[in-house]
């Protein structure tokens, strides 16, 4: 039988509980207080941009900005080595690649496709690219993209996955959490044209991560933008719906084009598609070389000029008329002229008149 | 009755001595169980289509779990008067069955050992252990009908409901002999696999979605994890609600189990009457009296828990000791067999899977003819769970009633990847035949009879960019994935503002348009998941219209809307 009157120690406790709960309850609800509903809301507050992976390389005014490999493909080691030599014939990839550096590869595996259709990176260019970042010293070399199709499958049917794994470089696969949103193109420019946003889901986290940065594209025809090469490339560190981009695609391209600065871009011309593009299917979609008919790496500095050449010489197209070239140009001009270190123009022929084009034939 | 002193002190442990409890029969029951267990969940886990990719054996060994089930041979024999390869496995349980009785329910099936597991966890601890049993009443003056009974015991009762399950068994097997094979609904191995592909799975996901990779969507998963979650929670009211009631399985094996050559025996001489054997009777099946042979699941729990040592598991033990057959009335075992000669003909009369077909239903590459795929599919979600880009969805009613749960493709979700035919390499009835990745593109000796075709993309021009507003766009052309591309960019000739004769003349300014070639189609869905207009319709869409399974059918009036040219 419990005691009928109150103690005051009974008192006290559920006094005081009472006391000390009710103030919880009211300083809880005036921190949480939200009087226009949108406390609780997420930022919108993307990334401004993206470091210059060009700027720490120092590259003599002199030195040729955009280096050609020809030569048949079995040979693939030494193509590798010559297009990437070219730039520099002393130190190769050592130029750009120091002992402790974290490399970033971003080939292209946009589609399940076996790799002799040529709808994505070579593998065997991928894989002497990799050794050549290991010579350098590259402490860790991570490849990434973020294929349309299910992007397992197209690693491992590409090819990409196998040599990626046996050179003891390492995937990173598209899940969410590798995404943050990256303002691309001008902040003004947000509402310019239907179908643009101006901040979009980037592949940010393995760029983050990255010290240097290379882009490894396969040369195709394309559908709506007429080519892919290395600019176009950039598309594969897109995620969300990236294809309402297409709408403004010229715009898209140079806007990559100008947010990303790599340390060297590689054309993998060995397996050129020349209609049917992006996604051909077929052998006969593709031709070694393209136009210039012997397989070709192009090394390249400048990814503007990379793509003026090739799609020149192996495409058989006008570059003047490429409107996404004209557009990331002067994009990158804006930007080199505010002060930023990097290259990008489309006349090629003016590296060539200046010595500044290498070409190795094997 | 007499029985001798040393008959009524046999030592009664439980738990108690150490490693001899090791030995116990119940004991190895339990690990066999949960070998079995762990068995089918990895084979679950390892089904999807990296492992697949990378293990090409695996593709051989995932579906055995469900083709050693006799109920899916045996039902799919009847639709289809046909054993589809690795059903031969059935037999793996389906002799021994003869033979034991219905050892399968409590040493193998997973969907039973969950039951078990989760009956057993959340059981009232109402036992009142009575080692001696010298107060339970003597079976000679035992009352014929007990007032009222403790919980546990009147859980583990025989009950009249559990005829149920064979009326069951009856309808679905008179329905698969009419040609609607429905008995994925309750079989509990597809039951199982389905739930846990279909809701169980990608749920537990979800909190990782953010470093995983985002999770499986599927559609109605809500009610397939409902339906297990309700069914796996009659447990706290109605030990092994399933089993012992709704399992068609089970209702088939104790048909078999008639012929057994042992079963658990009591022998009156020694048993007094005190009922311990139903503590833990997982099948409800009465060991306490006359053995229900059709719905013992020989667990082995009565042996154990004897104190007298009056039961074992006999060889040819004598027959007035049981009940061999399961108790059934003949009126309703007919009334079942007439709900399911009935269930047809009301299906069918719908015109679901004919001509008034919805052409939404787009099937897997492989799948077979519309009807035939009714004769054969046991909705257990495996080609949902191996399908790498999610695109295989289990249907909700747009392939009718009878097509719940099979699989179609939802290109709002995924696409149909042109080199990947892991669902036919998993299906375990042939539902989707196993079709190589050259028949399906239509390669090397296929080339004559073209690729596979699942349906046709279609335009809307309401709602297409370039069509409706002018904007340049060609996303579907640009992933259109065969080569030369289906879909493909053309300016369009505009009726000039000039007249009729200006027209040639004239090009419209604005971008060019998206046009489908049919020969060239094969309904792949890419175009569609892409399509820039992401509305609950896209600008671009697949339609079952010229599937390839149907062509071979005219006379079923069925996907003929488009008429494919050939390819070349």
């Amino acid at each position: 039988m419990a005691e009928p009157r109150w103690t005051r120690r009974e008192l006290l406790t559920r006094g005081a509980g009472a006391v000390l709960g009710g103030g919880a309850a009211v300083a809880g609800g005036y921190l949480l207080y939200d009087p226009k509903g949108d406390r609780g809301l997420p930022r919108w507050q993307p990334r401004l941009g993206l470091k210059n992976f060009f700027a720490q390389i120092d590259l003599p005014a002199g030195h040729p900005r955009l280096s050609v490999a020809v030569g048949p493909e079995h040979r693939t080691e030494e193509l590798v080595r010559a297009a990437v030599g070219g730039l520099d014939p002393a130190l190769g990839l050592r130029r750009f690649v120091q002992p402790g550096d974290v490399v970033l590869i971003k080939p292209n595996v946009g589609f399940d496709r076996p790799p002799h259709v040529g709808a994505t990176t070579n593998p065997e260019v991928l894989r002497w690219i990799i050794r050549l970042c290991r010579e350098a010293g590259a402490r860790e070399i991570l490849v990434t993209d973020n294929p349309i199709e299910s992007p397992q499958a197209c690693f491992s049917r590409s090819g990409i996955a196998a040599a990626v794994e046996t050179e003891g470089a390492k995937v990173v696969l598209p899940a969410p959490a590798q995404f943050e949103l990256v303002l691309l193109g001008q902040p003004q420019a947000r509402s310019r044209a239907p179908g643009t946003a101006a901040a979009w889901p980037v592949l940010y986290r393995p760029l983050d991560r990255a010290t240097k940065l290379i882009g490894v594209a396969p040369i195709k025809d394309h559908n709506l933008s007429s080519a892919s090469m290395t600019l176009k490339n950039w598309y594969g560190l897109l995620g969300g719906r990236r294809h309402q981009l297409h709408q403004t695609i010229h715009e898209a391209i140079s806007d990559l084009a100008a947010l990303l600065s790599p340390t060297l871009v590689i054309a993998d011309g060995t397996r050129v598609m020349l209609h049917n593009g992006p996604t051909g299917g077929r052998v006969s979609d593709v031709r070694p070389g393209g136009q210039l008919g012997r397989p070709v790496l192009v090394a390249s500095v400048d990814p503007v000029a990379c793509d003026a050449w090739c799609y020149q010489r192996l495409l058989g197209r006008d570059p003047a008329a490429l409107d996404y070239l004209r557009l990331a140009e002067q994009k990158i001009q804006a930007r080199v002229a505010a002060g930023e270190r990097r290259f990008g123009q489309r006349d090629w022929l003016a590296y060539d008149r200046a010595g500044q084009v290498v070409t190795t034939t094997l | 009755m007499k029985r001798t002193l040393d008959q009524t002190t046999v030592p009664f442990t439980r738990f108690g001595e150490s490693w001899q409890n090791v030995l116990r029969i119940t004991s190895i029951r339990i690990l066999v169980q949960a070998a079995m267990f762990a068995l089918f969940l990895s084979f679950v886990l390892l089904t999807t289509f990296a492992n697949l990719d990378r293990l090409p054996g695996l593709r051989h060994w995932a579906s055995k779990f469900l083709e050693i089930d006799p109920f899916i041979a045996l039902a799919a024999a009847i639709t289809t008067h046909t054993v589809y390869k690795g059903l031969l496995w059935s037999l793996v349980i389906l002799v021994p069955t003869l033979f034991l009785g219905r050892f399968f329910c409590n040493w193998m099936c997973p969907y039973g050992t969950l039951h078990q597991f989760v009956g057993w966890l959340f059981r009232r601890p109402a036992r009142t252990p009575n080692p001696s049993g010298a107060q339970e009443p003597d079976p000679a003056n035992r009352p014929a009908a007990p007032v009222r009974q403790p919980w546990w015991r009147a859980a583990n009762e025989y009950r009249p409901a559990q005829r149920f399950k064979y009326y069951l068994l009856v309808g679905l097997l008179v329905a698969a002999a009419c040609g609607s094979l429905q008995i994925g609904l309750l079989d509990p191995l597809c039951l199982l696999y389905r739930s846990l592909t279909g809701a169980v799975l990608p749920a537990a996901q979800q909190p990782f979605s953010r470093l995983l990779g985002s999770g499986r969507l599927h559609q109605g998963a809500w009610l397939i994890g409902f339906l297990l979650f309700v069914l796996v929670a009659m447990n706290l009211v109605y030990p092994r609600f399933f089993c012992r009631v709704l399992c068609p399985l089970g209702a088939l094996l104790g048909v078999l189990a008639r012929f057994a050559w042992w079963r658990i025996d009591r022998d009156p001489a020694r048993c007094r009457g005190c009922d311990r054997c139903r503590l833990d009777c997982e099948g409800a099946c009465d060991p306490h009296a006359e053995l229900r042979r059709a719905e013992c699941f020989v667990c082995f729990n009565c042996i154990e828990e004897c104190p007298e040592g009056a039961l074992r598991f006999a060889f040819f033990p004598p027959k007035e000791r049981e009940v061999a057959g399961p108790d059934l009335a003949r009126r309703q075992v007919v009334f079942a067999g007439l709900t399911g000669l009935l269930f047809y003909p009301f299906v069918r009369t719908t015109g679901r899977a004919t001509r008034d077909f919805s052409s939404r239903v787009i099937r897997p590459p492989g799948a077979v003819e519309e009807l035939e795929l009714l004769e054969r599919c046991v909705k257990c979600a495996q080609c949902v769970r191996v399908c790498p880009t999610n695109v295989i969805q289990p249907a909700w009613f747009e392939a009718g009633v009878e097509g719940l749960w099979t699989p179609v493709l939802n290109f709002r979700i995924g696409h149909c990847q042109l080199h990947c035919t892991a669902c036919g390499y998993v299906c375990p009835t042939g539902a989707i035949q196993r079709v190589t990745v050259p028949h399906k593109l239509g390669l090397g000796e296929y080339v004559d009879q073209g690729p596979i075709r699942l349906g046709t993309a279609h335009i809307d021009v309401g709602r297409c960019l370039p069509y409706s507003a002018g904007i340049a766009c060609q996303v579907c052309e640009e992933v259109c994935p065969t080569s030369p591309k289906a879909i493909r960019a053309r300016y369009r000739m505009r009726r000039g503002r000039r007249g009729r004769g200006a027209e040639s003349a004239e090009r419209d300014d604005a971008p060019p348009v998206p046009t489908v070639d049919l020969g060239l189609c094969i309904g792949c869905g890419l175009c569609e998941r892409e399509c820039p207009v992401v509305g609950d319709r896209r600008a671009i869409y697949v339609t079952a219209e010229g599937e390839t399974r149907s062509q071979e059918y005219p006379e079923r009036d069925r996907n003929r809307a488009v008429r494919v040219p050939s390819q070349r």
